[in-house]
């Protein structure tokens, strides 16, 4: 009992194992002899097992998908136009054949906003630019979970996951002028 | 995406801001796996190598179940021991450390303190396993089980730690048991500032965890 209690910063250099091989037998040799110093040194063991399990289930980083935009308006562009042209064409093509006598009564506008709204109800493609390489494992899992089409930085390895018309994003994350997060 | 991924996996326990050096950082992961490899083909060196990676956080976890030191190092030579009988023997298939070494030890501890006690029934009351073990192995066994508002709780505190800090901290307590050394090295570092600032992160993570059991 001649040698001196361990402090708590003496129990936690030797659980790091920061010791040297001299000072951690004599502070080994202590913790058989004094119960005080045995329970120190088990308390600081549990609180580095528990530590262990904090790193271990930490969230590696907050997922963040970008919608990119320019992409979107390109697509969404693409899109609509199509959209008035298939309408137009639904227009000049059908409608004549089914209301043939009035031709002239025809009103475009009536029936485009009808296919407007239908095209866009349509699936959106969503670029999804994975955050970095250490998560991108994770990061495109979850977007293609939601139906996302994942674009892998090494070109064209990846799966392109067939996209549904729901994608699940989170409300307001295509207009969102900051990256959204998952 | 199987491909480029296993191609990936090498790459994602690396911390952030080392992604410039992508090349040695890849090589590790590879080495703990071909050491496992290589282990459980029976090489000696392999196992030497991985017995002393993992040795202290197996003696550690020995200690946290109430284990006496001296019989805490004994344990750990033990379950390193029955783990090479086992693969010598041609049970083990793979090798996951340290869980394996750490279930081996857990069991071993609870059938020393089993026959310890059995032992000490007939014998005085001095010599009761209890006078062994400074605290009730039960006790710390529920310890050791985190709740959910204690873990969230020390997720927001290492939230709060600088991002320098948290990475060293996620590095050196990952599971992986990188030495000091290594992890040092990784974030550019000298040795005594990764251990000072896992002192510090370990602060502020004790306290979170212990409000709860003050409260």
């Amino acid at each position: 009992m001649l040698k001196p209690h361990l402090t708590r910063d003496s129990a936690e250099q030797y659980i790091l194992g920061a010791l040297s091989p001299e000072s951690a037998a004599t502070l080994e040799a202590h913790t058989l002899e004094c119960e005080p110093c045995a329970r120190l040194l088990q308390e600081e063991a549990l609180l580095s097992e528990q530590l262990q399990e904090v790193a271990q289930s930490f969230p590696p980083e907050v997922r963040v998908i970008r919608p990119a935009r320019w992409h979107v308006r390109r697509v969404a562009a693409g899109a609509v136009s199509a959209a008035l042209a298939a309408a137009a064409s639904l227009a000049l093509v059908l409608l004549p054949g089914g209301r043939g006598s009035h031709p002239s009564t025809v009103v475009s506008g009536g029936v485009a906003p009808a296919a407007l709204e239908l095209e866009l109800d349509a699936p959106r493609a969503i670029v999804v630019a994975c955050p970095d390489l250490a998560t991108q494992d994770s990061c495109a899992q979850a977007a293609e979970e939601r139906g996302l089409l994942v674009q892998s930085p090494l070109g064209t390895t990846g799966n392109v996951p067939r996209y549904e018309a729901r994608t699940g994003l989170p409300e307001g994350a295509l207009s969102a002028r900051r990256p959204v997060s998952l | 995406m199987s491909a480029a991924v296993q191609g990936l996996r090498m790459t994602l326990r690396m911390p952030k801001e080392a992604e410039e050096r992508v090349e040695p950082e890849v090589a590790r992961p590879a080495d703990e796996d071909a050491l496992a490899r290589r282990a459980l083909g029976g090489d000696r060196a392999a196992w030497d190598a991985l017995v002393a990676r993992h040795h202290r956080r197996v003696v550690v976890s020995l200690l946290a179940r109430g284990v006496r030191v001296d019989r805490a190092h004994e344990l750990a030579q033990e379950t390193w021991a029955r783990l090479i009988q086992q693969q010598q023997r041609g049970l083990l298939t793979e090798l996951r450390l340290p869980n394996l070494a750490l279930t081996q030890a857990a069991f071993l501890a609870a059938d020393d303190a089993r026959r310890s006690r059995r032992e000490s029934i007939s014998g005085a009351v001095e010599e009761l396993p209890e006078r062994q073990h400074p605290v009730d192995p039960s006790v710390s066994a529920e310890r050791r089980l985190l709740s959910e508002e204690q873990l969230s709780r020390a997720h927001a505190a290492l939230a709060q730690v600088s991002p320098s800090a948290r990475n060293v901290f996620l590095l050196a307590c990952d599971g992986q048991e990188l030495p000091h050394a290594e992890v040092a090295a990784r974030v550019g570092l000298s040795v005594q500032r990764v251990r000072q600032i896992l002192c510090e992160v370990r602060k502020k993570l004790r306290t979170a965890l212990e409000e709860e059991t003050h409260a």
